[in-house]
């Protein structure tokens, strides 16, 4: 190994000692009976989970809720996303070009730096509490994402079918519809499904700042430490994550192959 | 067959025209007329801006001095929109690398400039069949171009290049990617079909075989256009 390989090494074990270090951890606390009988104790509460006709009711309506805010909210994403990534991935030729795809590409990056939570944070104050706010912030997070992946796509493009319909005379909007959208389809919608498989695991937890749907019941009953009934909505989650995940891993292996 | 004399107004004309990159004059002071159903070649090296001319005369690039006219109407000062209806309708392009449109079908590649015109897609489809057939692909109409030989896909650009009759074709090294026997094909068909159409071609090549099919040969150098 070379000086500065090692450098590197004791460089990145200061940074793990220093970790341990700050956060104070107990390890000894975990083997303690008393912490075992605690956690099993803790456990325990959670079963059997509810499963009254009236609660799985209200559970199957913030189901509804939290798949509704991750579609509208990656569809959102979708439509805008595609809207900017033109911009985003145009030649920067000209100047006025260069200026338009760097400021596109600058707004992506500032919406996906910003975590889906702290989205939701805002646009509760902004939009009231309730499906709407993490709707909002589900497609403001997911905008930044699609858009960086979206005009990356368009960028790679081969040139030549393009060129050919612009040579013969195509408007701008003809060789998007004829040329790039085509090529591109399978690959946006593979991205844009793998988005929703993230946007349901983040829908699920949203409204614990109050944006709806099972987050928001998840919370609701954690805080009455209600476990029996948290312990429904985590299976619920589970099982609608896990579909979800099914059913976009499917499409997105049938849009590739 | 489309005869035309000496005093039928030139079907292309530049006069004076210069390009220029930076500071450096890529093309200076070029004089040219084609007739219709004149198959003129370009010979010259590698940069000496025969593609730069193709694209000046496209409207592509504008030219920095002088003066092109298409069909009497010059191609410069038009704004993109203008100059885009004049590719659409009167010109049609061939290119080395054909540029086909990979996820359509032969026929649906070639029917594009006819659906660019509004003409119906089903209109559009059946005139292709048609400019298929004449390049002899009729059986290959439903083929995805990386379904096609080399020669075949050229076959299809030329089909086309030609489908909504243009008057002026513009070929930039179209047997470029070919094997022998594929371009002397294309290059059968292409000047059959352009004198059939009673279009004009203007064709860019290095290869003195490809010339063979001129009626006029030019030659593009450091110094202007000269006979070849």
């Amino acid at each position: 190994m070379t000086s500065r390989s090692w450098l590197i090494l004791i460089a990145i074990l200061a940074l793990i000692v220093a970790s341990f270090a700050t956060l104070d951890l107990q390890w000894s606390a975990f083997g303690e009976p008393d912490a075992l009988a605690r956690m099993l104790e803790f456990t325990s509460a959670f079963f059997p989970p509810e499963s009254s006709p009236q609660f799985l009711s209200r559970l199957a309506i913030a189901a509804g809720e939290t798949l509704a805010m991750s579609t509208l909210g990656t569809l959102i994403a979708m439509v805008l996303s595609l809207l900017l990534a033109l911009p985003a991935s145009a030649p920067p030729s000209r100047v006025r070009m260069r200026l338009l795809r760097d400021a596109t590409r600058l707004c992506l990056n500032a919406l996906r730096s910003i975590p889906e939570l702290v989205w939701a944070a805002l646009w509760v104050i902004a939009a009231g509490l309730g499906p709407f706010a993490g709707t909002l912030a589900l497609a403001a997070h997911t905008v930044g994402v699609l858009g960086r992946l979206f005009a990356d796509t368009l960028e790679n493009l081969p040139p030549a079918p393009s060129r050919a319909l612009r040579d013969n005379g195509a408007s701008p909007a003809a060789v998007f519809l004829y040329a790039t959208l085509p090529q591109v389809l399978a690959q946006l919608m593979s991205y844009s499904l793998y988005r929703w498989e993230n946007n349901i695991r983040a829908a699920a937890i949203l409204g614990v700042v109050g944006a709806g749907g099972l987050g928001q019941m998840l919370y609701y009953h954690l805080s009455l430490f209600q476990m029996q009934e948290s312990a429904s909505v985590v299976l619920a989650m589970l099982a609608i994550v896990a579909a979800v995940d099914a059913l976009s891993n499917l499409s997105r292996r049938k849009l590739t192959s | 067959m489309t005869d035309s004399t000496d005093s039928d107004p030139p079907m292309l004309r530049l006069q004076g025209v210069g390009k220029r990159y930076g500071t450096r004059w890529v093309l200076r002071n070029l004089d040219l007329e084609l007739r219709r159903g004149e198959l003129l070649v370009l010979l010259g090296e590698s940069g000496a801006g025969k593609s730069t001319l193709l694209n000046l005369i496209a409207g592509l690039e504008p030219a920095d001095e002088g003066r092109i006219e298409l069909d009497g109407k010059a191609v410069q000062a038009r704004d993109d929109d203008t100059s885009a209806a004049l590719r659409r309708r009167a010109l049609g392009f061939v290119f080395q690398a054909f540029h086909l449109i990979p996820h359509m079908s032969a026929a649906r590649n070639v029917a594009i400039p006819l659906m660019l015109n509004g003409v119906a897609p089903g209109q559009a489809l059946a005139a292709a069949g048609k400019m298929l057939a004449a390049v002899g692909l009729d059986d290959r109409a439903d083929s995805l171009p990386a379904q096609l030989s080399g020669g075949e896909q050229q076959r299809v650009a030329l089909a086309r290049a030609l489908v909504h009759a243009p008057a002026l074709l513009l070929a930039d090294e179209p047997t470029g990617n070919l094997d022998p026997a594929s371009a002397d094909v294309a290059l059968r068909l292409l000047a059959t079909q352009v004198r059939e159409q009673g279009a004009a071609l203007l064709m860019v090549t290095h290869s003195e075989h490809a010339a063979a099919i001129a009626d006029r040969r030019l030659r593009l150098g450091s110094d202007g256009l000269h006979a070849a």
